[in-house]
């Protein structure tokens, strides 16, 4: 493919530096980010809050969030949700999709359609929210677990690929006398767990990255992710300030501007130590995430 | 197959030859399967298709606060009549619409000519690197998107205020500017996804026949030639299929990323359907009219996706299922 025309290297060149670009576009934010929450209140003024890179960079702003008992109580709650719903929602899907897969079963097709609906139709907030709130989940943990918890698009994809493996090894273990939950567990998860592992992946970005489903059914603030705290630190007319300013009372050597950035990557390096596994997963992640837009 | 039948059987059939296999046998068989499906049916009915249940309930009622779905009194099609007459909710009707053209149009192009440069990229190190890192933004709430947008853009200390004082120019209210709320809306989402909506392109660019490159060379065709001659109409079936999907989303305009971004300030232009339906609906307690608002909503997006997967069937042959 090499060429040594000089349109042909032109035109490499042109698209050398328009790709860069777009990758620096990209970057450039985060370390923004990250320079101005190194940075002191007197350079930020010194400065006229035009930072890029710090001269004296201070951990002061992380210390202060590191110190705020509402932000660990937030993040643990991020964490447990990020483990509990993939958990649950592998282990349904998972299950599902296995039993989906079989294509004797009788009302199989009735199954998939219903199913398949649920892509196309839902009932919306509000009679979400009185689900929600008619089995009792309102203020609880569960709240952000249970209503989504089987993601019919990975339902589908994962069935797809039990009905692809080989039939010869399926056929060899019930030949064996293997049951439906040995053959589930021996034979069928070994071979998709990839599969099942780019779907746990990508569903626990998801729980971290989820907030709105607090805000809903969340009256308890203790009961709050990190995101929804950060949200509150972040958003202009911001109505709980009240964390924010108890994390600057006893500190003069920051500004707001800087705690709100470290806000910023508190809540971004977690994503950022799974992303090199989630990259293993951007050809699967394509084929889900082409559909559901 | 050309063996003559033999006589009848003198022996008695065996209890139950394969014909007679009834349906309730077959349930029975596989009655293992449906104990392990419960769980995922009972998910199905409790959380996916009792909303919707009660959506087409509720939409044609006056539900009240404190009052049960049952207890409150139908209204046929009030709330649709409200929802068609209420200047607001006529208003948040067109925003949705254009905030969603707004960010189909915007958001097509730039995709496929950065995935097309990525497939010419002739460095294949540099350009895993380089895929790594547009790739990222996808990854981040839009709770740490609003945080990035306004550590560019906020008045006092953002980035490009920054900038434009540099330059001499005045500093300008982003966030409070009716003009500028839906620039920054769609720029920033455009930021966020530009790099895995490639993706998609990317496999479809990876199908094309190598020698169809190299054909394209031979008769001395330059790079630009071989974009139009041989990409573009290597993934044209897909590109078709994104924009006929990517219809489907017009009366969803993207609440969750509004929700953070507007204020009282740029209501007016920023208030969507989802937006709407959580700040009135819920919050302030319009139960039905919300539901009503959200069940059409969900009817049309149905309709269109609906469409476009036909139309995508049609002039591509691809679709949805």
């Amino acid at each position: 493919m090499k060429s040594n025309s000089a349109g042909e290297r032109a035109y490499q060149i042109a698209i050398h530096l328009i790709v860069l670009l777009v990758a620096a576009s990209a970057v450039f934010p985060l370390l923004y980010v990250i320079g101005m929450s190194l940075t002191t209140k007197s350079e930020m003024i010194a400065r006229d809050y035009f930072v890029i890179v710090p001269h004296a960079p201070t951990l002061e702003a992380y210390k202060r969030i590191m110190s705020s008992s509402v932000i660990w109580h937030s993040f643990v709650v991020s964490v447990l949700r990020s483990t509990v719903g993939p958990l649950l929602t592998l282990t349904l899907t998972a299950i599902g999709a296995y039993v989906l897969a079989q294509r004797t079963l009788p009302g199989r097709g009735i199954f998939l359609f219903f199913i398949l609906a649920t892509i196309l139709f839902n009932g919306g907030l509000i009679p979400t929210y009185l689900v929600v709130k008619q089995t009792g989940l309102i203020d609880s943990f569960w709240s952000m677990i249970l209503p989504i918890m089987v993601d019919s698009f990975g339902l589908l994809v994962i069935k797809i690929f039990i009905e692809n493996l080989p039939d010869g090894l399926t056929e060899s273990a019930r030949i064996d006398g293997a049951g439906d939950w040995s053959m589930l567990w021996r034979i069928v998860l070994p071979l998709a767990a990839p599969a099942l592992a780019a779907i746990g992946l990508f569903n626990l970005v998801a729980h971290w990255n989820s907030w709105f489903d607090a805000l809903l059914y969340l009256n308890d603030k203790s009961m709050y992710p990190l995101q929804m705290v950060l949200k509150n630190m972040l958003t202009i007319d911001s109505v709980s300030g009240d964390s924010m300013n108890a994390m600057l009372k006893t500190s003069q050597s920051i500004s707001t501007e800087t705690l709100k950035m470290a806000a910023v990557v508190v809540g971004i390096i977690p994503v950022l130590c799974v992303y090199p596994f989630l990259q293993k997963h951007f050809a699967k992640g394509m084929y889900m995430g082409s559909v559901k837009g | 197959m050309a063996q003559p039948v033999p006589a009848a059987p003198s022996v008695p059939a065996p209890e139950a030859p394969a014909a007679e296999v009834t349906l309730w046998r077959r349930i029975v068989r596989h009655r293992m399967l449906y104990l392990m499906f419960l769980p995922v049916a009972v998910y199905y009915i409790v959380f996916r298709y009792w909303p919707i249940g009660l959506a087409w309930i509720v939409a044609f009622k006056d539900l009240k606060l404190g009052m049960g779905v049952l207890d409150s009194a139908w209204v046929g099609l009030d709330n649709f009549r409200v929802m068609f007459e209420d200047p607001e909710i006529v208003n948040v009707l067109r925003n949705t619409v254009e905030i969603s053209l707004l960010r189909i149009v915007v958001g097509f192009f730039p995709p496929i000519i950065l995935a097309i440069m990525f497939h010419d990229l002739s460095s294949g190190r540099l350009k895993k690197w380089l895929q790594s890192a547009v790739y990222i933004p996808h990854f981040f709430s839009w709770v740490i998107i609003f945080g990035i947008v306004f550590a560019f853009f906020s008045t006092g200390t953002g980035f490009v205020n920054n900038v434009l004082e540099a330059m001499g120019l005045p500093r300008v209210e982003f966030f409070l500017s009716e003009g500028w709320f839906r620039p920054i809306l769609i720029g920033s989402a455009l930021w966020k996804e530009i790099g895995w909506s490639t993706i998609i392109y990317l496999a479809a660019l990876s199908t094309i026949d190598a020698q169809l490159y190299e054909a394209a060379r031979i008769d001395g065709a330059g790079p630009i030639r071989r974009i139009f001659a041989v990409t573009l109409p290597g993934i044209l079936s897909v590109v078709t299929f994104v924009l006929c999907l990517s219809l489907g989303n017009i009366l969803f305009a993207g609440g969750e990323q509004i929700l953070l971004f507007y204020n009282k300030a740029v209501l007016d232009t920023a208030d969507v359907i989802e937006t709407w339906v959580y700040r009135e609906g819920l919050s302030r307690l319009q139960f039905s009219v919300g539901t009503a608002v959200g069940l059409f909503q969900s009817l049309i997006g149905m309709v269109v996706i609906l469409a476009g997967n036909t139309l995508a069937k049609r002039y591509t042959g691809r679709g949805i299922w």
